[in-house]
This record gives structure tokens, C-alpha cells and sequence, in this order.
């Protein structure tokens, strides 16, 4: 019964497939790549313009010691108040666990922490700088992900 | 001063039955009972007590659910309906849509649905979910608060509004989540941000106009507190200003002292009682002293806003034991004479019955397990507190302490009263915890708090119970164990019937005098909210429930992984199973024979 389940599940999640790279794979004799604006993977600010002054780019990516940093900002801060004790979650999102509300690149937090986000999240930018905000968002991006997320079982194995 | 006077005449004289009876006759003393349920604790004394009988103890176990309706809301579904005449009144969480559905047509539909401009910001400042506890009803009017700090008035009939006041700034952390009181034309609320450092507050409004009349801070100098010296008289004497002497470093200021539970109103006396929450922030070495008057109890004027008397449960709160919990008004005798009482339970464990019109404690009595005090000394109406289980930043991580921070029993699942059985019936979470707080700073709208405190499961293995108290001799009657911490409010009526919800999603009716089971059901989620009972147009009672869980548990049945140490949302780590039992989801239940 079980292992038929599984082999209809196969089939169809097969087809969809299929039905994806029908639909999704431009044709080959096209130049026209889809505008930005509908670039939703990367949820680019402003109908994929970048922000006026350039790309963002983290200047602290993987440096250790700043994530040490943003760890004492992320208390200071009263972040956790929200996003709870090393940014588990609590009222507010999990940041560790890899799925992003509004985006988890680099740019992208840096905008949700500088700027703020509509359902609560205030702005730090004025407080903390750009400078601050991108210690904040090393720290968060040190933070390991885990990779078993999807699956939650109750029962023996 | 002439006003209130006159206010409490003209109440009194409803009491007595000189008027019809209707919405604003008093439930508890009223002999008739209307069928309705037009304030939240179902009459001003808050017994949430209904003296209809078709569902009895003797029939209760042919209860079925005979109609639903989903929300559309996935929060906390806090609260209860409102019933007047034939029509059902219900508030969502956040959005805060309030529909209205008519009971006199099958199916119930809607006669119409309010949907006003809420701001979503206020879901990130509301500490602990985006919940609200009610409406009121009061002289054609259904009055409700926002969760982004507005009052709104809409009339009853035709679902228009007729005012919507600011009322609390989400700038300083300040939501909305409690049902308001009415007394006569004035509307009473108060302020959730007790984890924001607020400057706690109660507001009396015009019920015509929306106008804040008076705002009596929960603490700070006596003016701010609309205490009169002449006239404010503690049950345990204090000094003048001790709303700001008993703070060390005027940390009265950002003190907390919410408001975000439940009101009550005493006629006679012309008093409305409400409790104040916690003071901010956690660590107590940031704000040395007795910090009055947070985790209390406050009696005040309704049409002035007068603080006539306070009374504290807990003293420098060390432990976030809010006192927001119902104060249910009862007659009771007490070492052989008739008493006019406050019965409370608190979230620090133990049941109080005061002398409602002085605030002096009668009996106190541990209701669920309890060590961080021994007891409560009725000279002095201070707690006996165990030294060892005193918190701070200095004392590192306090282990085992009960009850947890949820409390003994959450202030939002408020208790009834029967005055059948005189008996108190109440949710109790039996559960412990560690507590280790940080110094922080305060940044304005950002959370005050600075605590870690891990849950256990308390003594005996379950982690809930439903229980009948008798606040006389300040014992638990019967238990009825849950297994895991019981969140509804309770519900109990003229047919000897007390009904509540479960966090795993059961809505259960057992027998008011024994405890024994009669029937249950497995709704769709589990149960935060508070049951009421009605009679529908048809002559025939109902019983309604909200299902959704939420409050404080939202973190646990959502989009997270119980059982993940990086995506559980604390405090859910405790009881990992429940996510196995229910999941999110707003909806009314109405059950009938």
C-alpha cells in the first residue's frame, strides 16, 4: 500500500517535472531573456533596478571576528527580543534556518535590517550604519543552516 | 466626584431591578437569564457564568458541533463571541475583522463584516502573538481595540463605524490586544508592552464621541496615577508616590505595568478592577525595589479613573508573573459572614481572595505547583519568597523555578464561577523553568527584555489540568489532568455543565460538581480561546468556542520544526509531540444537542 503510494507520487511528480521544462526552458531560437523585473529568484529591490550607489556587496564576508561582533550587536541590539536567542525565532522569523522571508542574500538582508520590513521589522540604519548593518548581516550569514529541514517524522524509522 | 456618583446610582438602580431587564443587567446577582452574552466575562462581575439549563449534566454527552466558519486567520484565536439578540459578534486576531452573523437564518450567514485599516507593523511589536480578547456590547454598540492601539465603536445594527480613536503608540512598543470594559459612557482600555518597556496605562473613553476622558498610569508619581491622597487607600499602607519610590533610578519610566487581560466592575462600590502585568525589564538589578505598582491589582473610578485602592501580588517581579488575570467578582461566606470578593488566579501560582472593597487578602492559596515562595503572609499580603529562587543578572541561571513564566494559569484563559456549585473553575499549566536575564538597554519600540528561560514539565507528568477551586477554603475541589498546558478559558452554567478547550485541540464538557467527563470533540486546532453559551433564536442553547492556537504557543504550530534545535521557536522545545496533535487554523464552533 505504502510502497504504492510512493510509486504514484513518483509518477506524478515526474510528470510536473516534465510539464517544468516544457514551460520554463526558453526556446532556443529566442534572444529575449525574461526582463528583470520578473527575476523573482533573487527578489532584486526596485523592479530589478539595483540601489543608486551600486551593488551591495558584504566588505566582511566570512571574517569570523566580525561575526563575533554581530553577535554582541544582535543582543545589544534587542534583536533577539524578537527573533529570539541566536536568531532561532520566536515572535519574529528564524534566521538561522535558511528559509527568508524577504530574501537571503547578502543585499537583501542588509535592506531588511537598514531599512526595515512592513510587518514589524524596524530600521536599524539610522541607528547602526552601514557599517553596523553589515556586521549584523555577517553574523547571520555565520550562522550554520541546518540541511534536514523539509521532513519532520514522529514515527520509528 | 458628582458624576460618579450619579453613575453608580443609576447602576444601582438596574441591580436592584428597577430597569428592564437587557445588555447592560448584571448576569451574576440577575435571577432571569437572557440567553445572551454581551461582554466578555459574560456579566460585570466576570463569572462567565450562564444560568441556561437545556444542556445539563444528565445530556451533555449528545453535544455535537452543528455549524463552523473558518476566519481566514491563522493567529491565536484569543477571546470569545459575543451574542445579543440574534446576532453573533466575533473579532479576529490581526486583521481584527469583526463579523456579524445572524442566528435567526440557517447557516447562520453574515449580516455584515467590518474590516478596518490595521497596520501590519503591529505584528511586529505584539509580543507574543498578534491575539485580541473581544468586543463589548454595550446600549447599540459593539466596542473592540486593534491590535495597532485604536479603539473602534461600530454600531450593532448596521456595522458602521461610528468612531475609531488612537490610542496607544506601537512607537514605544505599545499594541493593543485586551477587550474593552464599558461602564456607563465611558470605555475602559489599556496598553499590551510589558516586553517593550512601556509607560503602563489605563484609558477611560467617551462611548459617544471616542474622546480620551483620563489616562491613570500603572505606576510612576501619584498624579500620573490619578491617585488622590486623601482619598487612595492601599490595603497595605504605603508612602505618596510609591508608583515611583519603590523604582530605583526612575526606572518607573519604562517599568512595563501592561494591561492586557481582563476587567471587571463592581456597581455597588462603583470600582473597575483590572490587573498590570510585569515590569520591565526581566533583569530585576536594573530596577531595585517593590516596582508598585506592576503585577497588581488596581481599583479604580470608572468615570474619573480615581486609583482607589492597588494591591501587589508579586513584589519585584523577578519571575514575569503578570497579574492580568480575571478578577472575578463573588459573594462568599467567609469564617461565617457573607463577603463581597475578588478571586483571582495568578500567573505566580497561587489563588487570591480579596476583600473587594479594600483590597485586603482573605485567603491565599497555591493552586498549582509552586517554590518560589512558601506562602503568602495575609499580615503584611506579602509573599514569603524563597531566596534561592530569587533572579537577576547577578544570580546567573535560576534553576527549576515554578511556576514558569506561562504561570500557573495563563491570564488569557480566564476562570468561571458558579454560584450553584460555588465553586471557581480554572486551566492550570503545571510546568517549571530556569531564568537567566542580561542587562539591556532600552532603545525606544525595541523588546525590553533580556531572558532566556527554558520550560520543563512539572511534578506528576502532565503538564495542564482543568480544575473547580473553592476560594473559601483556598483548596482544588477536583483535577481533570490534560497532557499538556491548558490554555481556554472556562465556561459554566446553570445546567451544572463546565466546559473547556485543550492545547492539543479537544473542546470538552465535563460535570460541574464531579469533574467527570460528558463529552468531547476534536476541533481543528487547538484551543486558546474562552466558550461561551447562547440561546439562538430558536429556543434552543448552544455553546461556542473558538479553535486556533496561538498566544504564546503560535511559535510551536506554525512553519516551524518541533524537533529541530535551529527552528524551534522557543518555548516549544518542552513538548516537541504537540505539532503532532495540531496545527494553525481560526475557526467558530457551535455545539448543540
Amino acid at each position: 500500500m505504502r510502497a504504492a503510494a510512493l510509486g504514484s507520487a513518483a509518477v506524478v511528480a515526474a510528470a510536473v517535472l516534465a510539464a517544468c521544462a516544457r514551460t520554463a526552458a526558453p526556446p532556443a531560437a529566442s534572444a529575449n531573456a525574461p526582463p528583470p523585473a520578473i527575476a523573482y529568484e533573487s527578489h532584486l529591490a526596485a523592479g530589478g533596478m539595483r540601489p543608486a550607489g551600486g551593488t551591495l556587496s558584504n566588505p566582511h564576508t566570512g571574517d569570523a571576528a566580525v561575526a563575533r561582533n554581530g553577535a554582541l550587536l544582535f543582543t545589544t541590539m534587542n534583536c533577539d527580543g524578537c527573533h529570539g536567542t541566536d536568531g532561532s525565532g520566536f515572535v519574529a522569523p528564524n534566521l538561522g534556518a535558511g528559509r527568508w522571508r524577504y530574501g537571503g542574500a547578502d543585499a537583501e538582508v542588509f535592506a531588511s535590517i537598514y531599512y526595515g520590513r512592513p510587518k514589524g521589522m524596524p530600521a536599524f540604519g539610522g541607528a547602526l550604519g552601514s557599517e553596523g548593518v553589515w556586521t549584523l548581516v555577517t553574523y547571520l550569514r555565520s550562522l550554520p543552516v541546518p540541511n534536514d529541514l523539509p521532513t519532520e517524522s514522529w514515527e520509528q524509522p | 466626584m458628582r458624576r460618579s456618583a450619579c453613575l453608580a446610582t443609576l447602576l444601582c438602580l438596574g441591580a436592584t431591578g428597577a430597569a428592564p431587564a437587557g445588555p447592560q443587567a448584571l448576569g451574576a446577582a440577575s435571577s432571569a437569564e437572557d440567553g445572551q452574552w454581551t461582554m466578555p466575562g459574560k456579566n460585570y462581575s466576570a463569572t462567565r457564568y450562564s444560568g441556561l439549563a437545556q444542556i445539563n449534566a444528565r445530556n451533555a454527552r449528545g453535544l455535537r458541533p452543528v455549524w463552523t466558519f473558518s476566519t481566514g486567520v491563522l493567529t491565536g484565536h484569543e477571546g470569545q463571541p459575543l451574542v445579543v439578540g440574534d446576532t453573533m459578534y466575533v473579532v479576529t486576531p490581526w486583521p481584527n475583522v469583526l463579523y456579524a452573523f445572524d442566528l435567526s437564518k440557517e447557516g447562520y450567514p453574515l449580516r455584515w463584516k467590518y474590516r478596518p485599516d490595521v497596520s501590519q507593523n503591529a505584528l511586529g511589536v505584539a509580543c507574543c502573538d498578534a491575539v485580541n480578547r473581544g468586543a463589548f456590547y454595550s446600549d447599540g454598540v459593539v466596542v473592540y481595540n486593534l491590535l495597532d492601539g485604536h479603539t473602534v465603536a461600530v454600531d450593532a445594527r448596521s456595522g458602521r463605524e461610528l468612531w475609531k480613536t488612537a490610542i496607544a503608540d506601537m512607537g514605544s512598543g505599545e499594541t493593543v490586544t485586551m477587550a474593552p470594559l464599558v461602564v456607563g459612557d465611558r470605555v475602559i482600555v489599556g496598553a499590551s508592552g510589558g516586553e517593550f518597556g512601556i509607560y503602563g496605562w489605563l484609558k477611560g473613553l467617551d462611548l459617544k464621541t471616542g474622546q480620551v476622558v483620563w489616562t491613570g498610569h500603572n505606576m510612576g508619581p501619584d498624579a500620573d496615577m490619578l491617585i488622590h491622597p486623601e482619598t487612595f487607600k492601599a490595603p497595605y499602607p504605603v508612602g505618596p508616590d510609591e508608583g515611583a519610590r519603590s523604582w530605583g533610578n526612575d526606572s518607573w519610566k519604562t517599568g512595563g505595568g501592561p494591561v492586557w487581560g481582563w476587567l471587571s466592575y463592581d456597581p455597588q462600590l462603583d470600582l473597575v478592577y483590572y490587573g498590570t502585568g510585569n515590569a520591565a525589564p526581566y533583569n530585576t538589578e536594573q530596577r531595585p525595589g517593590d516596582n508598585k505598582w506592576t503585577a497588581s491589582v488596581l481599583a479604580r473610578r470608572p468615570a474619573t479613573g480615581e486609583l482607589v485602592w492597588a494591591y501587589q501580588f508579586t513584589p519585584h517581579d523577578g519571575w514575569d508573573y503578570d497579574s492580568t488575570g480575571a478578577m472575578v467578582l463573588a459573594d462568599l461566606t467567609i469564617a461565617g459572614k457573607p463577603t463581597h470578593v475578588l478571586v483571582h488566579f495568578d500567573k505566580n501560582g497561587f489563588a487570591y481572595t480579596l476583600d473587594r472593597a479594600t483590597g485586603k487578602v482573605l485567603v491565599a492559596a497555591p493552586f498549582a505547583p509552586v517554590n518560589w515562595a512558601k506562602a503568602v503572609d495575609l499580615a503584611s499580603g506579602r509573599p514569603l519568597v524563597d531566596p534561592t529562587k530569587e533572579t537577576g543578572v547577578s544570580k546567573g541561571n535560576v534553576k527549576g523555578i515554578c511556576p514558569c513564566l506561562e504561570g500557573g494559569v495563563s491570564p488569557n484563559s480566564p476562570p468561571a464561577y458558579s454560584p450553584r456549585t460555588h465553586l471557581f473553575y480554572t486551566s492550570t499549566n503545571n510546568l517549571c523553568m530556569d531564568y537567566e536575564t542580561g542587562r539591556v538597554s532600552y532603545l525606544r519600540g525595541t523588546p525590553f527584555m533580556g531572558i532566556n528561560s527554558p520550560y520543563t514539565s512539572g511534578p506528576g507528568g502532565y503538564m495542564g489540568s482543568f480544575i473547580a477551586w473553592d476560594a473559601v477554603r483556598g483548596r482544588k475541589v477536583w483535577e481533570d489532568k490534560e497532557r499538556y498546558p491548558n490554555w481556554s478559558g472556562a465556561l459554566v452554567t446553570g445546567g451544572d455543565v463546565a466546559f473547556y478547550g485543550t492545547l492539543d485541540g479537544y473542546f470538552k464538557a465535563v460535570d460541574a460538581r464531579s469533574g467527570a467527563q460528558l463529552s468531547k470533540f476534536k476541533v481543528g486546532s487547538g484551543v486558546v480561546g474562552n466558550p461561551i453559551t447562547f440561546r439562538a433564536p430558536d429556543g434552543r442553547q448552544y455553546v461556542a468556542v473558538y479553535a486556533g492556537i496561538g498566544g504564546d504557543w503560535s511559535l510551536i504550530a506554525g512553519d516551524t520544526r518541533s524537533d529541530d534545535p535551529r527552528d524551534v521557536r522557543l518555548p516549544a522545545d518542552f513538548m516537541k509531540d504537540i505539532a503532532r496533535h495540531t496545527s494553525q487554523g481560526g475557526m467558530i464552533w457551535v455545539f448543540g444537542l
